[in-house]
């Protein structure tokens, strides 16, 4: 039946090149932990991926607990994490996913970095993924001010502060993010588009060019 | 290699060595692994944040207090509109005072009835006599469900059951309602 | 093509509209190279998923064991005592900033850090060798080393910092309760000539000036201040609002004569 409906989609599309480029590339030996234990640094390029898939999935059911709004998003927050059983591993997920994203951004980028692995011909990626960090970066500080608590509330306030000592556009930029003076209601409805819409939308996108390229240039060969 | 005409290319082109019927080549093994790692933690990852946006349906019902609605002495055979307020735990919305309608009347044989105004096609609220064409009856303006005045709806209109009834209790000559009873 | 082509010659792929471009750096698939290949599904696909199960599977064990952390109340704008601290990762740049005083704050926020983002940004053009290995390129590599050793200590500074700085908030809220309840009030600050503005200070001032007098994130230094006695009991007083935020009023609440000997002590520190 699957077949069937497979085989029909891939007369019209010629479907199977694409899964196919992807399933049967030929992977080098130099970045398989199975023959080299070393080689498990080149695991956490992946690893950065997959807690990104776990961010997204959780963050997109947290959506469904959030309310983003100074009155009830500390509440709808507590809410989720005392009341709603399993709740607190939802959000658990999303922040400690936050924290092992950063972790292993960072292990990959050090291992892209003393592996050379950015040279000739892949510079492009490196810059891709330098902008990928600093999304990710984004996400975080976009983030921490969604629960609403002190914690959350004072770090924005000083990282806003800091965002304006920048020149000429620093003024812009702060009352861009908190889309007003004071931190308060326009801002936590900023901070949470950015946070689940903008963001991710450009961290899908970079994403996509990442692997793209990756796949396009192979990845790099041994030292 | 003398395989069935059926068998998919994909072992082929691996160059895997026949295979009898009942055996699996190698690939297909990896490929059931795969899946059955990938199923494993496709539910580690789905089944916390799904078992937490059914917690509302798994959680039991607080029980609903009665509440105070109307004298007796303000009852009659005709139904007549009753509001009353409820404070109820909305998620994080706490204590908020939400207000609910009935049709209370007495019925022939003396009894109180106390009528849901939610018609049971779609939600929408009925109003008791409000069209013309359909007098003593409780008529429901989304798409013309009728129902007669002990609720029951009347065959050949677009609501397949009565309106729901609320639980209520007279005491010291007072009517007090409680929770609803679907009588579908 | 085994025949000599004419350079000026264009050859076109299936697209007639898009030329054939001559060499491409595009590096040779790796069914080309020798050595253990294996094909990406299913059987490396399968290492690195076994690889995840476990990763998966300590990650759940840290989510459920460690519920992510909620204050009890929602942000207060109002509470004066609560010392901000980003996210761990930012922790690095916010302590970094605080050796700037308040007039360079730009050389920390913006210039240095947006510096070092160039040049990682840059990294491919800037270390253009076709060596790789990190022992080739000693520049890269102990640029690099340094620069994640100085994250790392930042971190741990600011870390370190911020727990003094609770510490020493919390030692002078509980003071200030000692001071509230009214019964045990006999060597109360100031009814004897025993005020030690020192002890005063650290009580009162320090959370946010420094113990050090050097001013943290949350308030300025206060060596060297250009003022008179009088100006700083009125600070001390009535609080001031400035370029580096609010200092509330009140926070030292003694007799007249002790905020003067407190500020003829800080007027000290030159």
């Amino acid at each position: 039946m699957i077949q069937k409906v497979y085989d029909w989609l891939d007369e019209r599309l010629d479907l199977s090149p694409i899964w196919r480029d992807i399933a049967d590339h030929e992977v080098p030996e130099h970045v398989n932990p199975a023959h080299h234990f070393s080689a498990f640094v080149y695991c956490f390029g992946g690893l950065t991926f997959f807690t990104v898939v776990i961010q997204i999935l959780s963050g997109m059911f947290l959506a469904m607990f959030y309310a983003p709004d100074i009155v009830n998003a500390f509440n709808s927050v507590k809410y989720l994490q005392t009341e709603v059983s399993f709740g607190y591993i939802v959000r658990g997920m999303h922040h400690w996913g936050a924290s092992v994203v950063i972790v292993m951004l960072f292990l990959h980028t050090l291992r892209v970095f003393f592996t050379g692995a950015y040279k000739a011909p892949r510079e492009m990626n490196w810059v891709v993924g330098v902008l990928l960090f600093a999304v990710i970066l984004g996400l975080g500080f976009t983030g921490y001010l969604l629960p609403w608590d002190n914690k959350a509330y004072f770090a924005t306030k000083v990282g806003l502060q800091i965002a304006e000592v920048v020149p000429v556009l620093g003024p812009y930029v702060k009352h861009f993010l908190a889309g007003g003076d004071i931190v308060g209601a326009e801002t936590i409805t900023r901070f949470f588009a950015i946070h689940v819409f903008f963001l991710p939308a450009i961290l899908l996108l970079l994403l996509g060019v990442h692997f793209i390229l990756i796949r396009r240039q192979g990845i790099a060969g041994p030292l | 290699m003398n395989e069935k005409p059926k068998q998919p290319q994909t072992s082929e082109t691996f160059g895997e060595t026949a295979k009898t019927k009942d055996e699996i080549s190698r690939r297909q093994f990896l490929t059931y692994t795969l899946m059955g790692t990938g199923g494993f933690m496709a539910s580690m990852l789905i089944i916390p944040p799904l078992r937490a946006t059914l917690d509302s349906v798994l959680q039991k019902k607080q029980e609903e207090p009665m509440v105070a609605v109307a004298d007796v002495s303000e009852i009659t055979d005709e139904p007549k509109r009753f509001t009353f307020t409820l404070t109820i735990d909305d998620a994080w919305v706490k204590n908020q005072k939400t207000t609910f309608t009935a049709w209370v009347f007495k019925s022939e044989n003396g009894d109180i009835m106390a009528l849901s105004p939610i018609c049971t096609h779609l939600g929408c609220t009925v109003d008791w006599n409000s069209n013309p064409k359909y007098p003593e009856e409780f008529f429901c303006p989304c798409h013309g469900g009728r129902y007669s005045k002990d609720g029951v709806n009347i065959p050949g209109t677009p609501p397949s059951s009565p309106l729901a009834v609320y639980a209520y209790e007279v005491k010291d000559g007072k009517l007090y309602l409680g929770k609803l009873i679907s009588r579908s | 093509m085994a025949h000599e082509r004419n350079k000026n010659d264009v050859k076109y792929v299936g697209d007639s509209r898009v030329k054939v471009r001559k060499e491409k750096l595009y590096p040779k698939p790796y069914s080309e190279y020798p050595g253990k290949t294996e094909p990406f599904f299913p059987n490396f696909l399968l290492k690195e998923w076994m690889a995840a199960v476990v990763f998966l599977g300590a990650f759940m064990v840290l989510v459920v064991s460690h519920p992510a952390p909620l204050e009890a109340t929602p942000a207060d704008p109002n509470d004066t005592s609560y010392i901000p601290l980003p996210d761990w990762y930012f922790l690095f740049l916010y302590q970094f900033l605080k050796y700037f005083p308040s007039g360079t704050a730009v050389w920390g926020a913006v210039i240095i850090p947006g510096f070092f983002a160039l040049l990682f940004l840059l990294a491919p053009w800037l270390d253009r060798k076709p060596d790789r290995r990190p022992s080739k390129r000693p520049i890269a590599t102990s640029l690099m080393l340094i620069v994640v050793a100085g994250i790392v200590f930042l971190t741990y500074e600011a870390v370190v910092q911020h727990k003094a700085q609770v510490e020493a908030m919390e030692a002078s809220a509980a003071q200030h309760a000692q001071q509230a309840a009214p019964a045990p009030a006999p060597q109360d600050q100031g009814t004897t000539a025993t005020f030690d503005p020192e002890a005063a200070y650290m009580q009162s001032c320090s959370a946010c000036h420094g113990q050090d007098l050097a001013g943290t994130a949350a308030a300025p230094s206060l060596i060297a201040l250009n003022l008179t006695v009088d100006e700083v009991v009125d600070i001390i007083t009535n609080g001031r609002s400035g370029s580096q935020g609010v200092m509330p009023p009140g926070m030292f609440s003694g007799t007249e004569e002790q905020k003067k000997q407190l500020a003829e002590w800080v007027l000290s520190h030159q």
